[in-house]
């Protein structure tokens, strides 16, 4: 086991998530105190191409895995691939996203090579000659500082949006292409097809913006006004569970207690009146806006911005306001 | 003796020798569940089957009810008849007329000739009421169940007939006064003309008592077994609150598992309610989630742990504590059919053996909770946020007392002794349309001048819906937290705005050691305006009706009490729901129903908000915040919300 530290560089869709950035910010400061090297893995279609991204930030060497074998997530290949490169640099430490595929990733993989697992942190440092993460329990309210006991290699997830994205150091990385080594029988399960939901807008649990509605929108059709607020802003389209039970929105975009619990940067409730059920969902969003005709609602409480008024003269100034903008 | 009399003897006595063995079998069968103590108040046992056995007091509640009342009654009377018959071919000479004198058997067999008529009248009348109109409440998937009512309505009929071929040859041989047997004479004018009315009497007898020997045997392995089970049940049954839940030992070491997952984890009463089901459909016929079409019926629940049982009980009983028991779930009853339920307590309210359901539904609930983990995916954030934070909502519990910011109200902590403990709950704490009848409170408090306090942040969920989501351990944690806070504090009452806090207050923390009066704000206020110290408010023009809550009306008796508060507030001219009182029809919210969705079938608050609506009222009254939430969802669902209103009966001031 080495001091170095390999981070996995999510690709989706042929484009690399930003938290592989905030990932080699992390391991820097691991670097930092073991004085390893880091390195960086990137696995499916369109990884050679964004492994560039990644080549200007001080890293050693960006191992760029893309073969008909790994060009569908499946659990078995992609943890395949990372225990094989682990076994032959020997790292100290393999930081993933604490994304869907990273959370699902980064288990079986930490168990092919006899490692430990901190799942799910916000926070890491290097104290007494280990790597300390800090990860929340109990919804948030108490942090929990681990570090490992005794000399195992570690797998970290981290949560997108918590440490900063690294900048660039200048250098450039030795990107270098190799086989995956799999072949069909080592993969049982495959994802076959993934299926947006909603004309390819991001899902609500990993959106930074929602656009809801509520049952202020008469008809399905009305959400159409929000989908072109949401496109604007690269966000989602939500729905109260008035919403969805009047028929208007799929039960996929309800947010609230019976639904998803989000917390993006900015929320946007259009003609959403604030009922308790509702705000347990996404209270606590960063940014609250409410729109709603009724200036009691009690959405308004718990709005960072409130206008009053309504949302179908409200939303398309607000979308002619921001294409102004952009 | 003859030799028709040593036949005779010969079968009665196997018969009744196969008999004992069943009923044996039958009571060693109740010996399969768990003990559970219900051998008190023997007077008050013994009232019940006074009161709901022989006068009918639950199945006369019905019309069709009568036709039950003449069988019984009809039934009693022939069946004397019947051993009378089978002992005088046994022993010649034996008879009533011998052993009570002529006068008081000849009314004896009167009664048997008119009852038995009664019987056939209510047979006709069951048929075609089962064949014809189809009442809701007989519905069931299961074909034999229909078979065998249908089976043991023809025999009853056919029996009563040969009953009065019987009695008819005997008026024709002179053995009994026509006078005696009126109906029986008019058999009799048929009878005359044959050849040997002997011979006619005898055949028709022993048809007669083989029937009834098929039937004895018959029974207990049918829906008919309430006949034996019902009684007990009655006598038996749960003379305390209806609104209680049995309180599980978290410390035994030993238990590897909780609650239900097969017949041997109920209780011997619990056993003992399947063999009382009459299959009369009744529980069906108001329950919230059968009536808005989901997958439960209580009438089928225990229709299903009844044939289970049946189908398990005999290895059990051979192969002793090690017999492997099949599981309930999944083979009788369903996943969707134990979240179905709302607890609201209906059914219960409507059996006439006091079959009691919630509890059975509530330990399937456990099992599946606490063993299993397995449960509707809503429910999980709902016991995290309860676990974490001590309120079914995501909210901090250190926003707890946040609505009363700027109010001033006074703390327990810092007043420690005052007279009354203004218990908000979790709605009254977070829910803005709850804080809103919270503040409505504290002004009504103030102006009555009562000594009250809160108790802010230290106050946590009261665990009544954990506990209905079978959560019995998170419940118990919140119980014995919140007792423990309580202890430190001198107050005389406590008072309530939620049913569902009030009946945990009643009925649940007494068994947890904690009994303070508990009153819900409904009698409360009726109190202060009572003796004048809270006047009314203005009159108010419009129509509005009074919805019950179960938790306040069924389950704690709490009816006539907010009508009255009201009607002295000012609010009169109420109109009644159809469905009220002891019978409310369930808002939806209850048993955790709540936190979760309800995707199937209509929804029940929906169905409580159409009928409200054909009322044709402006104001629909509450007097607890799930019942407050979900009107309005329902009136939001059929788009008049601006036209009804609903408010909380603190709200009318």
């Amino acid at each position: 086991m080495t001091g170095d530290i390999l981070i996995f560089g999510e690709v989706r869709n042929g484009q690399m998530k930003k938290v592989a950035a905030e990932l080699v910010s992390g391991a820097r400061t691991i670097a930092a105190g073991t004085g390893g090297a880091i390195d960086a893995v990137l696995v499916g279609r369109g990884a050679a191409a964004e492994a560039q991204k990644l080549s200007t930030l001080g890293l050693r060497r960006i191992a760029v895995i893309d073969d008909d074998l790994t060009e569908k997530y499946s659990t078995e290949g992609y943890a395949k691939v990372i225990a094989d490169l682990f076994g032959e640099a020997g790292y100290g430490y393999v930081l993933l996203g604490a994304t869907a595929m990273g959370r699902d990733l980064g288990a079986r993989a930490v168990a092919k090579t006899d490692g430990v697992m901190f799942s799910d942190c916000v926070d890491l440092r290097f104290e007494n000659g280990a790597c300390v993460a800090r990860r929340p329990v109990y919804a948030g309210k108490l942090y929990v500082d681990i570090a490992p006991a005794g000399e195992r290699p570690v797998f970290i997830t981290i949560r997108p949006n918590n440490l900063p994205p690294a900048s660039a150091e200048g250098g450039s990385a030795e990107i270098a292409e190799r086989p995956s080594g799999l072949t069909r029988e080592m993969i049982r399960a495959v994802a076959t097809e993934i299926v947006p939901l909603a004309g390819g807008r991001p899902d609500v649990t990993e959106a930074d913006v929602i656009v809801s509605g509520g049952r202020a929108l008469k008809e399905s059709a009305d959400f159409r006004l929000l989908e072109e607020l949401a496109d604007l802003l690269g966000g989602a389209v939500g729905a109260s569970r008035a919403a969805v039970d009047a028929g208007l929105a799929p039960q996929t975009l309800q947010v609230g207690q019976t639904g998803k619990v989000v917390n993006p940067k900015l929320y946007i409730a259009c003609g959403i009146s604030g009922a308790i059920q509702h705000l347990a969902g996404m209270r606590t969003s960063k940014v609250i806006v409410a729109i709603n005709k009724d200036p009691a609602a009690p959405i308004f409480e718990k709005a960072t911005y409130g206008i009053v008024g309504d949302l179908f003269e409200v939303v398309p100034v607000l979308s002619e306001e921001i294409k102004k903008i952009l | 003796m003859t030799i028709q009399g040593l036949v005779m003897l010969a079968l009665l006595a196997a018969v009744l020798v196969w008999f004992g063995l069943i009923l044996r079998m039958l009571v060693r069968s109740l010996g399969l569940g768990r003990p559970e103590k219900r051998f008190d108040r023997w007077g008050a046992r013994i009232w019940s089957v006074v009161v709901f056995v022989a006068a009918h007091a639950r199945v006369l509640s019905q019309p069709a009810g009568l036709g039950h009342f003449a069988i019984f009654w009809g039934f009693i009377f022939i069946t004397l008849g019947t051993i009378e018959h089978i002992l005088g071919m046994v022993f010649p000479g034996f008879g009533f007329e011998r052993l009570f004198g002529a006068t008081a058997a000849g009314v004896i067999s009167w009664l048997q000739d008119v009852l038995g008529l009664a019987v056939l009248v209510a047979i006709v009348v069951s048929l075609v009421r089962r064949f014809v109109f189809k009442p809701l409440r007989l519905r069931i998937d299961d074909p034999k169940a229909r078979r065998e009512a249908v089976l043991i309505l023809c025999l009853i009929f056919v029996l009563i007939v040969l009953m009065y071929g019987v009695k008819g040859a005997e008026i024709v041989t002179g053995r009994i006064d026509p006078r005696t047997a009126p109906v029986s004479a008019v058999a009799a004018r048929l009878i005359g003309g044959a050849a040997d009315p002997h011979l006619l009497g005898d055949v028709l007898a022993w048809i007669h008592h083989l029937i009834i020997f098929f039937f004895l045997i018959y029974i207990p392995f049918s829906k008919h077994i309430h006949i034996l089970g019902a009684i007990p049940n009655i006598l038996l049954r749960n003379l305390g609150p209806a609104g209680t839940l049995s309180r599980m030992d978290f410390d035994d070491e030993t238990a590897e598992k909780f609650g239900v997952s097969d017949v041997r984890d109920f209780t011997w009463k619990q056993l003992l309610d399947l063999y009382a089901c009459t299959e009369c459909g009744r529980c069906q016929a108001a329950c919230p989630a059968y009536l808005t079409d989901k997958p439960l019926s209580p009438f089928r629940v225990i229709h299903m742990l009844r044939g289970h049982f049946v189908a398990d009980r005999a290895a059990l009983l051979s192969g002793g504590p090690e017999a492997e028991a099949q599981p309930i779930i999944g083979a009788s009853a369903s996943e969707e059919e134990i979240w179905a339920c709302t607890t609201c307590g209906a059914c219960m309210q409507e059996c006439p053996p006091f079959i009691e359901h919630v509890q059975k539904i509530v330990d399937l609930r456990r099992y599946l909770v606490m063993t299993e983990s397995r449960f509707p995916s809503e429910v999980q954030p709902v016991f995290r946020n309860m676990e974490v934070n001590y309120n079914p909502w995501s909210m901090g519990y250190t926003t707890r007392a946040d609505w009363a910011a700027g109010l001033d109200v006074p703390l327990a902590a810092e007043r420690k002794q005052f007279d009354v403990l203004y218990w908000v709950g979790c709605a009254g704490s977070f829910d803005a349309r709850g804080q809103s009848v919270a503040r409505a409170m504290v002004d009504l408090l103030r102006r009555a001048e009562v000594d009250f306090a809160i108790l802010g942040v230290e106050e946590m969920c009261c665990g009544e819906t954990a506990r209905r989501m079978g959560n019995e351990y998170l419940a118990q944690t919140l119980i014995e937290a919140n007792i423990e806070v309580l202890k430190k504090y001198r107050f005389n009452r406590i008072l309530l705005a939620c049913p569902h806090g009030l009946n945990s207050f009643r009925v649940e923390y007494p068994r947890f050691g904690y009994e303070v009066p508990a009153v819900h704000h409904s009698e409360f206020l009726l109190e202060l305006l009572r003796e004048g110290k809270l006047a009314p408010a203005a009159k108010r023009a419009g129509r509005g009706a009074y919805h019950d809550s179960c938790y306040l009306g069924r389950y704690n008796g709490v009816i006539s009490q907010p009508r009255e508060m009201l009607a002295r507030a000012g609010v009169d001219n109420l109109a009644e729901f159809g469905r009220r009182g002891m019978r409310s029809f369930c808002c939806g919210a209850g048993g955790g129903r709540m936190w979760m969705e309800e995707t199937i079938g209509t929804r029940i608050n929906e169905a409580r908000v159409d009928e409200a609506l054909g009322l044709g009222v402006d104001t629909i009254y509450t007097a607890c915040p799930f019942c407050t939430t979900m009107f309005e969802d329902g009136l939001k669902a059929r788009g008049r919300e601006e036209q009804v209103a609903v408010k909380d009966i603190a709200e009318i001031f």
